[in-house]
């Protein structure tokens, strides 16, 4: 096969990857709807099939541009889609068991694809020779590692916010719809609960609710949405360090300066900066739960600011998108 | 107390309440978030160390906010008082907070696991019943859980084991502050006592590290004594590939790295991604140009002969190796002062195949170079090579000139050598007529190329290097190591013992609810397999 046919090959896989996950994304809301095992069971295969379509893409493109194809915006993107939805299935369904989620995760990775079609498309083109160096193979990695991981912990803490928001409603309706003490009797003591109440992993809140209808939001309890949050993030902050320090390295030996303020640089601070926030707010009293969470979200914002506004809008040295 | 006395206790309170308040991880917090909100103002504003001309036309475009911007000092973030103060202030709630926490580290680690009194109320709970006798049962528990990386201590009666481990993580977190502490010094030293800028040297030149001798954009520290290494580097020859595309593979300088004293040290090759370190600088290619070679002379004597150093006019888009290249050459001593402004295609085949194409071609080696220049007599306004001020100079005279040729510049004709040259029709230059010439000749002997290195000096590298990588293991092994606390006591029970293992971890619980059955499996086998013959002689003690 010719370089040209590689890179055919490349588009074709990159595009079925995409159409595969859009269905996956459908086939895993449906699951979360209607609750069928089937739904779910068909999510998981054609998200795999896509996972391994999107391997093969990014194969395809480092044949047809004779490196590894980790060189630009659009080659990125391609890796970070890779790199959440197998992190996803790896660590979310196999190890965690939970099986809610997947429409979330696939959303996100459409989201990534689209962009990088969209924005950044570039054929398969020789690099430039400061890129030319094995420290870009370890940094991109890194970068793109830690991107995922992170990007995947802000995306369940949205879903975190957003559950622990249905929680206190469904505790608030529990409370209005008990009824009224008779003669001097007490509100039961199990439904007393106080309004900053987020529960335990282990006693998912609304199971003991008798109002609520059998077809609910199947969303994990908060607590398994913050946990999972919170390690995805733990996992993928000292990736992000080791990635910005590979980075340092590199930009010692090409620009001579291991930092110099670029604007991809200081967003990879920033992002940093923010995350180590939220690690310490976590272990700081009066910090944890949706105060922690909303640092998380300032991160998720960074961290697309440092992915795509950098290349997009602000001029650096980084401007390997064009 | 004495009427003095209050004012005192107070200042002494407010102190007492300011070093509180930069201990506590709130104000971190808040430190660390303003130090990211400063960083994306720098982000995203030009900066003048930068890019000054953006910072000058953003201040036209906005008269008010850059004004504005200016006084708050957003066009240089990274250096202006209120980003080093927020530096200083975590810095200082940085060593606040950790202080206390390395002194009770350092008491954590002296002292041995105690002894609990009720293991049956941990959350994770086991009872044994085994055949051996407690003092033999609790040893063999030690000795496993020592296995299994605990600190262990044995209860006096000998029947109770008091372990616990994850020192690391307290250990890991100190390690990688510590760490930041000491990359943040390192940093401030190292840009504070070196210093970066730019040489260009011309092929078969020598240019010695001198301040004078910069490209004009030397950046010393604050703290530099402004001394250099007064090293010499020698161009012996600079090359660069192209692949068929246009985009460079390689950009090569052969230097000769020459000791202050001017004697030869060695040869080296500098390269993109493999700069040269010499005797504390450090060497790095960034740029290269055309230099051509000129013989400038006046009625029959040479007053100038050199490489004119040359750059580009490139517009933002442009592809810069299509772009002309762009030198002078001012002769201030003659009456009227003359300037010559040349134009060097170095690669004239591809620029005119560019032209017939309509689409520039890239002009990447030097192929039948050619230079249009023009001459100019007045009055020079400025002595600096890198323009030329033409408001009191009149244009006297233009013409072309290729390798190899002679040109009588006044008269705008080729007065030898012309002949010699491959050069495309369009440029066949008029050959001047016999007769006396104007007497202001130039010639074109040869083109050759510079080199733009960058030379920088910053000594501590090593130790940010070093930091960098402690504030990772600092990190890991804080994130992934959790404090646990492991109890087990046995009390003899028929002929054996019953033993209690009760424990409970202050992170990671979901790990040790999963570690701990496979402990007590292990703690289980490990007693189990106690001679019986021990069993017997510990019991009829």
């Amino acid at each position: 096969m010719s370089t040209a046919d590689w890179g055919r090959l490349s588009s074709d896989a990159f595009n079925a990857a995409l159409f595969a996950y859009i269905a996956a994304m459908v086939l895993s809301f449906a699951y979360l709807a209607f609750r069928r095992t089937s739904f779910h069971t068909a999510a998981t295969v054609v998200g795999t099939v896509g996972l391994a379509t999107n391997g093969l893409s990014i194969v395809a493109r480092g044949i047809a541009a004779g490196r590894t194809p980790w060189g630009n915006m659009y080659e990125y993107s391609a890796l970070l889609t890779f790199l959440i939805v197998l992190a996803y299935l790896v660590i979310v369904e196999w190890r965690y068991h939970v099986t809610t989620l997947g429409g979330f995760v696939y959303a996100f990775a459409i989201f990534t694809m689209a962009m990088a079609v969209s924005f950044f498309y570039v054929g398969p083109t020789d690099l430039l020779p400061a890129l030319n160096s094995y420290w870009r193979q370890i940094h991109v990695t890194a970068m793109i590692t830690a991107s995922s991981l992170l990007g995947i912990g802000c995306l369940f803490t949205i879903l975190y916010l957003v559950k622990v928001a249905v929680e206190r409603r469904q505790i608030a309706a529990l409370r209005g719809e008990t009824p009224p003490p008779i003669l001097g009797g007490s509100v039961d003591a199990d439904l007393d609960v106080p309004p900053d109440y987020v529960p335990g992993a282990d006693e998912p809140v609304g199971s003991a609710a008798p109002a609520e209808p059998a077809r609910r939001i199947g969303l994990p309890p908060s607590a398994t949405l913050d946990r999972l949050a919170y390690r995805f993030i733990q996992f993928g902050f000292p990736i992000w360090t080791f990635g910005v320090i590979c980075g340092a390295i590199w930009a010692q030996q090409t620009w001579g300066r291991y930092w110099g303020w670029d604007p991809k640089e200081t967003w990879s601070f920033i992002t940093w900066t923010i995350f180590a926030g939220y690690l310490h707010a976590r272990a700081t009293a009066g910090w944890k739960g949706a105060k922690a969470a909303s640092i998380a979200l300032v991160g998720f914002v960074s961290l697309l600011i440092t992915y795509y506004a950098v290349n997009l809008w602000i001029a650096g040295l980084h401007t390997y998108a064009k | 107390m004495s009427p003095s006395a209050p004012p005192r206790f107070t200042l002494r309170q407010s102190f007492a309440l300011v070093w509180r308040t930069l201990r506590s991880m709130r104000t971190a917090l808040v430190l660390l978030i303003l130090l990211a909100a400063g960083a994306a103002v720098g982000s995203l504003l030009p900066q003048i160390p930068n890019s000054p001309q953006r910072v000058a036309s953003y201040q036209l475009a906005h008269p008010f906010f850059g004004a504005l911007f200016l006084r708050a000092g957003f066009f240089d973030v990274f250096g202006s008082w209120w980003f080093v103060l927020i530096l200083t202030l975590l810095f200082v709630s940085l060593i606040a907070c950790l202080i206390p926490r390395s002194r009770a580290m350092l008491r954590t680690i002296r002292q041995r696991p105690i002894q609990a009194r009720e293991i049956d109320a941990f959350p994770q709970y086991r009872e044994l019943r085994v055949p051996a006798e407690p003092v033999a049962a609790a040893a063999t528990a030690r000795t496993v859980l020592r296995r299994h990386g605990y600190r262990v201590a044995v209860a006096a009666d000998g029947r109770a084991v008091a372990a616990e481990k994850g020192t690391l993580r307290e250990v890991g977190s100190l390690v990688f502050h510590w760490a930041f502490l000491v990359l943040l010094v390192a940093v401030i030293v190292g840009k504070g006592t070196g210093y970066v800028g730019h040489a260009t040297i011309v092929e078969g030149q020598t240019w010695t590290d001198a301040a004078f001798n910069y490209d004009g954009d030397l950046r010393t520290g604050r703290f530099s004594s402004g001394s250099h290494t007064g090293i010499g580097i020698k161009l012996l020859d600079y090359s660069d590939a192209f692949r068929q595309s246009g985009v460079p593979m390689d950009f090569t300088s052969k230097v000769e790295l020459l000791n202050p004293g001017g004697t030869l040290a060695r040869t080296d090759t500098v390269t993109i991604n493999h700069p040269v370190s010499f005797d504390g600088v450090r060497i790095f290619q960034f740029g290269f140009g055309w230099a051509p070679v000129v013989t400038i002379t006046d009625r029959g004597a040479t007053i100038l002969h050199g490489p004119v150093v040359m750059g580009q006019n490139a517009q933002p888009g442009d592809n810069p190796l299509t772009v002309p290249w762009i030198g002078f050459v001012k002769l201030p001593t003659l009456r009227p002062q003359v300037a010559i402004k040349l134009e060097l295609y170095p690669d004239s085949v591809a620029y005119f195949a560019g032209l017939i194409a309509g689409v520039p071609q890239p002009m990447t080696q030097a192929k039948d170079p050619f230079m249009r220049y023009s001459l100019w007599k007045g009055k020079l306004l400025d002595p600096s090579l890198s323009g030329l001020d033409t408001r009191f100079m009149h244009q006297v005279a233009t013409g072309g000139i290729g390798r190899g040729w002679t040109v009588d510049l006044a008269r705008g004709c080729v007065s030898s050598g012309a002949s010699s040259s491959g050069l495309p029709s369009q440029l066949a230059g008029t050959v001047c007529p016999s007769g006396v010439g104007s007497g202001l000749t130039m010639s074109f002997p040869q083109l050759r190329q510079y080199s733009r290195l960058q030379i920088s000096r910053d000594t501590t590298v090593p130790w940010v290097l070093a930091a960098a990588i402690l504030i990772l293991a600092g990190l890991v092994a804080a994130m992934y190591s959790s404090r646990r606390k492991v109890w087990v006591r046995a009390e003899p029970k028929d002929a054996g013992s019953v033993v209690q293992i009760g424990g409970f971890a202050l992170q990671r619980k979901d790990r040790f609810e999963e570690a701990f059955p496979k402990l007590v499996e292990d703690l289980d086998a490990a007693i189990a397999k106690i001679p019986a013959d021990r069993r017997e002689e510990v019991g009829a003690r």
